[in-house]
């Protein structure tokens, strides 16, 4: 059973790893094996949830994947995130919806420093979490993103 | 803005060793307001896949230029364009991307149209005291004059032009090839990405045919590529680029080239090998059987393909159909599909997917790059020091008219060609682009003159 203090400090930490940059700190709430997954939207309606025949905007499995995407924009080799945008997560109606599910909306509002542009992407997270030791850990995050039409960029850390 | 002032900003002296486009022609709302008018509203533009709307009273819609349109396939399963507005105030008949529906009634005043655009009727008509005159109008959807599926690729036009044959040209081997791939053809893979950039459609046109800067532009996507590659860890999507070094500054000789259309369109393409990243090489040795080794060759290899002025088919790490649909001088939305051959095995299409999804999305790590510079590109056009843009001029001294030995094995005969090593990035291929920008700009400007 996972406890309702323990679960508002992981999806608080999250928010405030991203907005800080504190990428070691982001990956250390993930077990190794974990999926990272946002779908891309079938139709009005639906988002596409086969992963293997459908699209997605982001489908991993295995943390070294999210190391890859973490090492890709700190690197400085990508002009996306030269110069870095500035985010603040805002994480809210967080609930407990089954022996180890979790779901929550989620807005993050992002500043385009270079622009000087703001835009907001919103939508729901759902969570699969486990106990390693006494530390709680993200097994599956699913983001679901509402407002998918991008403008130009969303990177993971805009999520 | 008249004629002269439009064709200036094209300076098309190759026989002197110079072309040129002016950035005006990058920020101008005025030309802007041309380009839709004449180009994308005056003359072929892609609406959609016919896959998109496989059975009778499907639809699709979509936008050419500034105008609403869907596409719909009537009881006898015949598509047909037309501008999706009730012709009574002009409010969409057909509300999602795509659809299906026998009847489509106003959600305004309640007119109805069947599904191959019919009226079939109007909410008290006989209680309206109508005039002869209104009764003698034309009340069915306007169908746009001309419309074409070409092997599933469904082209409309807002005026009269020419047959869908002369537009595509020779560039419809190109087609060929996309749509040999799959044994019924081709198919969206579910999940419409739409994405916008800060900069102008033509940013994106050349981009997709631009082997010049995806060193320079991709680096952080190349070294994690080569780190997947060297570490083999499970749950990594392997990508051609990490088993292809056909951009590397250590290939030698022909690894690719250039061709040019005089309609505009264009492709870029180089030799990918086969291998275990690529999706058709479980079927490569059924397609060689099929259509000879040499064409097969050519379904596996990189092809950056834009048909003129809003489709590209880009085949390389994956697959994808893009749609350009240029909101102002300024903004570009950009609607993207994993576009793949139907029937492939669980396993093909699974590593075509992700690879798409690192490589295409505008959630991945390669396409945000290049739209980041579009934009910077669209604030230093802005530059009048120097308005010319000095962008296509590699290859000038190499290109040759007609086609080479490659577009022979497809029995393509395109304007120019370009068969070139890793290092010349041809840049003339854009000159295709810009002709065609002018001469389109050119029928419609006489034609509304």
């Amino acid at each position: 059973m996972i406890g309702r203090d323990e679960v508002h400090d992981l999806l608080a930490r999250e928010a405030l790893c991203l907005d800080r940059r504190d990428w070691d700190g982001w990956l250390s709430l993930y077990t190794d094996d974990c999926s990272y997954w946002m779908p891309a939207w079938r139709d009005e309606e639906n988002p596409t949830d086969n992963p293997d025949r459908e699209l997605s905007l982001i489908w991993y499995q295995g943390k070294h994947n999210l190391e890859d995407r973490v090492w890709r924009v700190k690197s400085g080799l990508s002009i996306a995130s030269v110069p870095m945008l500035r985010t603040a997560h805002q994480v809210s109606a967080i609930l407990i919806e089954g022996p180890d599910t979790v779901s929550a909306s989620f807005a993050c509002h992002v500043h385009n420093v270079k622009r000087r542009t703001d835009h907001c992407f919103f939508g729901r997270y759902e969570y699969r979490l486990v106990h390693e030791g006494d530390a709680l850990k993200i097994a599956a995050k699913k983001i679901l993103l509402m407002n998918d039409n991008i403008p130009t960029v969303a990177d993971f850390y805009m999520l | 803005m008249r004629w002269e002032e439009v064709s200036a900003l094209v300076d098309d002296r190759v026989t002197d060793g110079w072309f040129s486009v002016h950035r005006r022609a990058f920020t101008d709302a005025a030309i802007f307001d041309l380009e839709m008018r004449h180009i994308f509203e005056g003359g072929w533009v892609f609406l959609g896949m016919a896959s998109q709307v496989p059975n009778p009273h499907d639809y699709l819609t979509t936008t050419v230029g500034r105008v609403p349109i869907v596409v719909m396939r009537d009881g006898e399963g015949k598509l047909d364009a037309f501008v999706n507005a009730c012709t009574h105030k002009g409010a969409l008949i057909c509300h999602k991307r795509t659809g299906s529906g026998r009847l489509h009634v106003c959600r305004y005043h309640s007119w109805s149209f069947d599904s191959a655009g019919q009226s079939v009727g109007v909410k008290g008509l006989r209680d309206g005291a109508y005039s002869d005159a209104f009764m003698q109008t034309d009340r069915n959807l306007s169908r746009l004059p001309a419309f074409a599926d070409y092997r599933g690729f469904l082209f409309g036009s807002l005026v009269p032009t020419c047959p869908i044959e002369e537009h595509l040209g020779e560039a419809r081997h190109l087609l060929d090839v996309a749509a040999d791939q799959g044994e019924d053809g081709l198919e969206l893979v579910p999940g419409e990405v739409v994405f916008t950039y800060d900069g102008n459609w033509k940013m994106q046109l050349e981009n997709c045919a631009d082997a010049y800067h995806f060193t320079s532009t991709h680096p952080s996507y190349l070294q994690l590529i080569e780190k997947r590659r060297r570490e083999e860890k499970k749950n990594v999507v392997k990508s051609v680029w990490g088993e292809n070094s056909a951009w590397s500054e250590m290939t030698e000789g022909i690894t690719g080239g250039t061709y040019g259309f005089d309609q505009g369109h264009v492709l870029n393409w180089q030799v990918i090998p086969l291998s275990d990243t690529v999706p058709l090489a479980e079927r490569a040795e059924l397609l060689a059987e099929r259509y000879g080794a040499a064409r097969r060759d050519w379904m596996v290899n990189m092809r950056n393909m834009t048909i003129f002025p809003n489709l590209q088919v880009a085949e390389n790490a994956s697959s994808q159909l893009r749609i350009i649909r240029p909101l102002s001088a300024g903004k570009t939305e950009m609607r993207t599909f994993c576009i793949a051959p139907k029937g492939e095995s669980d396993g093909a299409r699974r590593m075509r997917i992700r690879n798409y999804e690192d490589f295409f999305n505008p959630t991945g790590m390669a396409t945000p790059d290049d739209t980041v510079c579009y934009a910077d590109c669209q604030d230093g056009h802005a530059n009048a020091l120097q308005p010319w843009i000095l962008g296509y001029a590699r290859g000038m001294e190499s290109v040759q008219d007609g086609p080479d030995q490659f577009a022979d094995v497809l029995g393509m005969k395109p304007d120019r060609s370009q068969p070139c090593g890793s290092q010349l990035c041809d840049e003339t291929l854009f000159h295709s682009y810009y002709r065609a920008w002018l001469s389109r700009l050119k029928v419609g400007m006489e034609r509304s003159a």
